[in-house]
């Protein structure tokens, strides 16, 4: 699974990649092409490479990462250049120019991280041979045309154009033919140094993501998992950062929540409005973060690798596909139970199951759901209103309200009795009293008659 | 001084776009002249153009369209395809990521004379990128051939000068040309709005926007300025009132008519997007209404070539005179003034 493939998904990811400060459309594109990380050392590894990007940031003049940041822009997705060149096919000018200018700036940027000892962080190959063959006078200016000292006769063709100009055209032609052969030529020259050039290309798009996850690192405080090995994970004073963001623009402040979860069913009951939904949303998006190797929005976090991860939110309708929003959950969360069967390392996060439907059968479908996950190997995190058996599961609940506002930490309760604090929250919402007080009267008169059978 | 017109009053700008009223009305001939007659020795020029150029053969008349002369030692932007056509010895010094039907648009430097036809950014953006990497290449005047049509999406009028290229294939009727011209110098003439409302405005590519007279800006929603249902409703405490797409003349008699909102300050954004009729403009500026553009270029000359497509040939030196006296600017027919 790459990137782009869950760029979209409802925990917001898109925010995160929409604030990283990219400096070149290839390294976007790049990054959009990786692949999910499932493998512990290569996880590890990239992390060892963001924290030295982190110091690196951290540790630098702003006046010199500006200069680095601009090298960086003037990167250019040359793939198919590099392909051309692959497949010996001569090169043109334009082509000849843009090999150049990557090799220059390569060997530039290479130098700069060099002197930071970030050279380990990310290897550049040195095309101090390419550039040699593309800049036979050693002007080093990332400029190209077929030069003169390539071939003594081109020289002297172009100084009989200058004198002569009305025989021009003629000449130019006759030139052209031997520009054509130092094309031939310096293709050839060039094919040997193909691979070099691939990976500077890869390389630098590489220095440009780092850089940019590192300063997302700095910027809105995240940090570095540990990867843990029990297939449970935890996190300490977890937030969304777009929910954050947001928050903070408005004067608000954001309350953080500290949550762990097994390799076993979790499930969180909580009032209306209690963040129950975005913690699901945070819990997706740190997942995805931890296996694309960003940082965390957390002040801990220790989590586990998962092989594939399923966050159902329940109202999404699918008019494309003619289905209603109890029709799509459905077929979401069956994707769940069958993937449950498969021998793999599995996360789903199931937002208010089967809500949509009446409560009898929404209790039962979300009942027999946690019994049949239960008995899989498998990380659940659920959320509901329903009042269900917990049975084995972990439950955790939000506080609630606390004082007249709203306390969003999470706390372990004995077994999955859902609050009853609806009205009240209504009420404080400002709704209208008649709806209220009736609605109140209703829920005693039914207790009463319930008491009474 | 007579000999080389307004060539020195170039070089007090960074940047020039010459633009023709018409095919025919002598763009190419002005371009070629004022290339020909820089001080390369003292300034670095970089050429390129906007517009439906790329075709050798006009599209409108047929006629063989030329390609550009360039001496030795000037820059110039064209796409990848007429780059790989060029007839001169050349330097690549930069691709940008600016893509045209053509390619990408490249930046190079001639180091011999010779010909190249010329297909630059497609995009006012694009062209104003085009112009701010050039000065990174150290060039001091960039220069762009620019197509004054509806068909082109990018605008001349973000070069800081201008020359207007007119004459009798705009008009073969000597009062109606000078009518007409001078209608559009006006319009280049448009002065330009505040500062705060350039930098509130500028980024706003579609719409139609106001400002309250508290500064605040609010967008106008669904509205075009050429739809039939605009509707100016709370909009007491308007102040500015920016089209960011074409100025038509159905919106502008609405405003007119409009008694509240016709004296507050109309804002578009270059002289480009103004495509209202002289009489609608003198009804609108006559109840009291003034507009303000974004972008303006600063207008050094007029030349004027009195040769139709047809070969109706007008008297050149009452052209310039007429042209001249109703514009308050130099006029030039340069074929007659300079033999080029």
């Amino acid at each position: 699974m790459q990137l782009k493939n869950v760029i979209e998904s409802p925990c917001a990811l898109r925010f995160m990649l929409d604030g990283l400060d990219l400096q070149s459309g290839f390294a976007r594109r790049w990054l959009l092409d990786t692949e999910m990380m499932t493998c512990e050392a290569e996880i590890e590894a990239s992390y060892d490479v963001l924290r030295q990007f982190v110091d690196f940031v951290r540790s630098i003049e702003p006046s010199f990462l500006n200069t680095l940041l601009f090298r960086l822009q003037g990167v250019k997705d040359i793939r198919t250049t590099v392909k051309n060149l692959r497949q010996q096919s001569t090169l043109d000018d334009i082509e000849l120019f843009e090999v150049k200018h990557l090799a220059i700036l390569s060997t530039e940027v290479a130098k700069l991280l060099k002197n930071h000892n970030l050279d380990s962080a990310v290897e550049i190959q040195s095309l101090d041979e390419v550039i040699t063959i593309l800049d036979p006078d050693g002007m080093k200016i990332a400029s190209f045309y077929i030069y003169d000292s390539y071939c003594e006769q081109l020289k002297d063709l172009r100084i009989a154009m200058r004198k002569n100009p009305d025989k021009q055209d003629e000449l130019l032609l006759e030139a052209a033919e031997i520009e054509e052969e130092v094309r031939i030529d310096l293709t050839k020259k060039l094919h040997s140094h193909v691979d070099d050039i691939e990976r500077a290309l890869i390389a630098l798009a590489k220095v440009d993501i780092g850089v940019a996850k590192a300063r997302q690192v700095v910027d809105q405080e995240l940090c570095f998992p540990t990867i843990s090995n029990d297939g449970s994970s935890c996190y300490k004073a977890l937030f969304h950062p777009q929910v954050k963001d947001a928050l903070n623009r408005a004067g608000r402040h954001y309350q953080p929540v500290d949550i762990s979860f097994a390799d076993s069913p979790t499930l969180i009951t909580g009032a209306n409005m209690g963040g129950k939904t975005v913690v699901l949303k945070t819990l997706t998006l740190c997942q995805l973060l931890f296996q694309f190797g960003f940082g965390i929005p957390a002040s801990e976090a220790s989590i586990a690798i998962k092989d594939e991860i399923y966050f159902c939110i329940g109202d999404e309708q699918s008019i494309e596909k003619g289905l209603s929003s109890f029709a799509a959950e459905m077929k979401n969360i069956d994707a769940v139970i069958q993937a449950s069967r498969q021998n793999r390392r599995l996360l789903a996060l199931i937002d208010e199951p089967a809500r949509t439907t009446n409560p009898t059968e929404g209790t039962a479908l979300v009942q027999a759901l946690l019994k049949v996950l239960s008995t899989k190997h498998m990380s659940l995190v659920m959320t509901t209103h329903y009042d269900i058996e917990p049975g084995t599961a972990h439950c955790l609940r939000v506080k609630g309200f606390d004082n007249g506002s709203m306390n969003y930490s999470l706390v372990e309760v004995a077994g999955g009795e859902v609050p009853h604090e609806a009205l009240t929250i209504a009420q404080s919402l400002g709704i209208d009293s008649e709806w209220i007080d009736l609605a109140r009267k209703e829920l005693d008169e039914s207790k009463q008659q319930t008491s009474t059978i | 001084m007579l000999a080389v017109p307004f060539i020195n009053d170039i070089l007090n700008y960074d940047s020039l776009s010459i633009v023709g009223l018409q095919k025919n009305t002598g763009k190419t001939e002005c371009l070629k002249y004022v290339l020909a007659r820089l001080p390369l020795e003292r300034k670095r020029v970089a050429v390129t153009s906007i517009g439906i150029d790329g075709e050798t053969t006009d599209q409108v008349t047929r006629t063989q369209k030329p390609e550009i002369v360039l001496r030795e030692g000037m820059y110039f932007g064209t796409s990848e395809a007429h780059y790989r056509q060029r007839r001169l010895v050349s330097e690549l010094i930069d691709v940008s990521d600016e893509s045209t039907s053509l390619g990408r648009v490249v930046t190079a430097k001639a180091l011999t004379q010779g010909k190249i036809l010329l297909s630059g950014p497609s995009s006012t953006s694009g062209l104003q990128r085009w112009m701010r990497d050039t000065r990174r290449h150290g060039i001091d005047l960039a220069i762009v051939d620019g197509a004054l049509s509806r068909l082109s999406l990018a605008s001349p009028a973000v070069s800081q000068s201008m020359i207007l290229a007119t004459g009798a294939a705009y008009s073969i009727n000597m009062s109606q040309l000078v009518q007409r011209t001078a209608f559009v110098v006006d319009l280049i003439n448009i002065g330009m709005t505040s500062e705060g409302n350039i930098a509130l405005l500028s980024p706003l590519e579609s719409g139609m926007w106001w400002i309250d007279t508290d500064g605040q800006l609010h967008e106008m929603e669904g509205a075009t300025s050429l739809s039939q249902q605009v509707e100016f409703h709370g909009m007491d405490r308007c102040a500015t009132l920016y089209v960011a797409g074409a100025l038509v003349d159905s919106f502008l008699e609405k405003l007119r008519k409009n008694k509240q909102l016709r004296q507050v300050e109309l804002v578009v954004r270059d002289f480009t997007k103004i495509f209202v009729t002289p009489q609608q403009l003198r009804l609108f500026e006559k109840a009291g209404g003034r507009i303000k553009v974004l972008q303006k270029s600063k207008l050094i000359a007029v030349t004027v070539n009195p040769t139709s497509p047809s070969g109706y040939v007008l008297d050149s030196e009452a052209v310039c005179d007429k042209i001249s006296q109703a514009i308050n600017l130099p006029v030039y027919d340069l074929l007659k003034s300079t033999d080029c």
